[in-house]
């Protein structure tokens, strides 16, 4: 019988719709953040090494941040979509056809997982922030990469288990309200050629192919936003127009546990789940890393360490921070919440049933999303909000010495924020509350799935570690920021 | 979109590349002119503050009569520069007061047109702003 559920899809809208729908759209959109990418670089490279002034660093740290993060909350995976390091992969490949696969043993997230973290280590280490030649540097690494394994490796090995960003935007995606799914589940369940992940070849044109999902997301199989990065080569390649950009439910993926098509199931992903953990942990830590009280900390490990060198210092408080401090809390939290479900399971069935600390962790751990996402933008639409038209004067000044034109006059040095001063205190407030009350939800939920006649024994202790998360984050964001490039006075 | 219209797009964007890497931008500075900038309050603070740059040649001697703009900016992208016109207060001997808005990494920029003509531009890094420090006046 055929389950054709009323949603919201993008793709049957006159205009947007026909617009995603044409097999070239995502090189549409792909070209202007290429062009973007290449002034990000080329500024980045050669022009002045004043992050204020240069567009790498306005571009990247001010408007790339704050963009993703809202596109992410408004729509859903747009960046990935657009993102234009596959472009270029894209062109590799007209002349390159990898054969190999990505090795069995790398089909996870722990490589992913490492370079997230080493990406916000060296966001601190190299003030990234500050510095136009190292934005551009890491721009071109990206590229490099990107192309490196592409092009050995079938299908898209560098987004699913590699891309930082990428992991950055799955995770987030969870929450987005867009989703690419099916149409009619009727249709793909006659569906005997699988197009939406093998691929065919063009029915019009000179001979080319249609891609298939190269994330390996079957998608009748598909649940959620992981893993997916909005490409709409599945919706290409359907023969029956059966996939769309629909509305769902923001976050209801991640308390639900079924088998997803290219994952598996979330509670047997403990790599998963870790990402989620540095995902969250990655958030406060590198909002920690812009305030007052991070100097005193750095200066103190100095000097017990007996060293002027960052590194050191920096390594500890990432170790801490992305490492232990979640080992410990997570950990913790899951070992009481487990304790008091056999307990009220005690004499029951259902504490024979009780997964081991290690399941119930990775279950439970994806209920710090909406929190750790909170921070993440609390974080960057601070500075998108307070900075937005930074890239006005910036792009007067480029067209100024590269050009010799004067573009709208004399660069406007004093254009910044998009808001009001005022305004931003409850809009950092707003977005961690709402991180906040989303994560209790999934936890509940999760708990209440767990054991639907007593949810409470498992949700407590989760609920505590969700605000005392929370409470950090609104500490964090009362504090004075302090954006420091040097370093250790002593 | 055609094959070869997709190549004839990457070509347009290599040469337009290739073209932008002839145009270097930066700061145009002159090594033989000393620049010595000093602020009060000193160690520099949050709010307002007086900045002190002194001029001289490659003698030593101060550089009179030039006209000058002193910008306080923060090393991290997305803040609004202070801006102060400085005034001459004796040869060679330039006076601006502007306001550090903000704790942390900044760094002065001195632009200046010399008597002689020339124009430079010079960077000097002032790490540490720090809070407003409330000094216990000596007995």
């Amino acid at each position: 019988m055929s389950q054709v559920e009323r949603r919201f899809d993008l793709l049957a809208l006159p205009v947007v719709g026909q617009f995603l729908a044409w097999r070239h759209a995502r090189t549409a959109m792909q070209l202007p953040l290429l062009l973007l990418a290449g002034l990000v670089v080329f500024d980045g490279l050669f022009g002045p090494q004043l992050a204020p002034k240069n567009l790498a660093t306005v571009l990247v740290w001010v408007h790339y941040r704050g963009l993703v993060v809202l596109a992410l909350l408004l729509a859903g995976n747009l960046f990935c979509m657009a993102c234009p390091f596959m472009l270029v992969r894209n062109l590799l490949r007209r002349f390159v056809h990898p054969v190999r696969i990505w090795p069995r043993l790398l089909r996870n997230k722990w490589p992913a997982i490492g370079l997230f973290g080493l990406l916000l280590f060296l966001y601190e280490l190299l003030d990234l922030w500050a510095s136009p030649l190292w934005t551009a540097w890491l721009v071109l690494g990206y590229f490099g990469a990107a192309l490196l394994v592409d092009g050995l490796f079938r299908g898209a090995p560098f987004c699913k288990h590699l891309c930082p960003l990428g992991q950055f935007n799955f995770v987030s995606s969870t929450l987005s309200p867009l989703e690419v799914q099916v149409r009619d589940s009727a249709t793909c369940a006659e569906c005997t050629t699988k197009d939406c992940i093998r691929g065919r070849p063009e029915e019009a044109g000179p001979g080319g192919r249609l891609r298939g999902c190269e994330l390996w997301l079957y998608q009748p199989r598909k649940s959620g936003n992981m893993d997916c990065t909005f490409c709409l080569d599945c919706a290409h390649a359907c023969p029956y127009d059966n996939v769309g950009l629909s509305t769902r439910l923001s976050g209801s993926e991640l308390w639900s546990d079924p088998w997803r098509s290219g994952i598996g199931r979330f509670s047997a992903r403990p790599d998963l789940a870790a990402l989620v953990a540095v995902f969250s942990f990655g958030a406060l830590l590198n909002a920690f890393a812009m305030v007052s009280p991070v100097y005193a900390l750095e200066d103190w490990l100095a000097a017990a360490l007996g060293t002027s060198s960052e590194l050191p210092v920096l390594a500890i408080i990432f170790a801490l921070g992305l490492v232990v401090a979640p080992a410990l809390l997570l950990g913790g939290t899951g070992w009481v919440s487990r304790q008091w479900a056999m307990a009220a399971a005690s004499g029951d069935e259902r504490s024979s049933t009780v997964p081991p600390l290690w399941a119930w962790v990775t279950r439970h751990a994806y209920a710090l999303v909406p929190m750790g996402f909170g921070v993440w933008l609390a974080h960057y639409s601070f500075h998108f909000l307070t900075g937005f038209w930074t890239f006005v004067p910036v792009a007067q000044s480029f067209v100024s010495d590269i050009f010799g034109l004067q573009l709208l006059g004399a660069p406007r040095w004093d254009l910044a924020a998009l808001v009001p001063p005022a305004w931003l205190n409850p809009l950092e407030w707003g977005f961690l509350g709402l991180g906040w009350l989303g994560s209790l939800l999934v936890a509940y939920r999760l708990a209440d799935d767990d054991d639907e006649r007593s949810p409470w024994p498992v949700f407590v202790p989760w609920a505590v570690l969700l605000s005392l998360l929370f409470t950090t984050g609104i500490w964090l964001m009362g504090q004075p920021m302090e954006m420091r490039g040097t370093f250790l006075a002593g | 979109m055609k094959r070869n219209v997709q190549h004839r797009v990457y070509l347009v964007g290599l040469v337009l590349l290739l073209t932008l890497l002839g145009c270097a931008r930066g700061m145009q500075d002159l090594p033989d002119v000393g620049v010595d900038l000093s602020i009060e309050p000193d160690p520099p603070q949050m709010g307002p503050a007086t900045v002190t740059v002194i001029l001289t040649d490659a003698e030593g001697q101060p550089l009179e009569g030039a006209q000058m703009e002193i910008e306080g900016n923060m090393s991290h992208a997305g803040m609004v520069p202070v801006l102060a016109v400085a005034r001459e207060t004796s040869p060679g001997r330039y006076q601006a007061e502007l306001e550090f808005t903000m704790v942390g990494d900044w760094f002065m920029l001195v632009r200046a047109d010399l008597a002689d003509g020339r124009s430079m531009e010079r960077k000097i890094d002032l790490p540490a702003v720090n809070e407003i420090c409330g000094d216990t006046p000596e007995p």
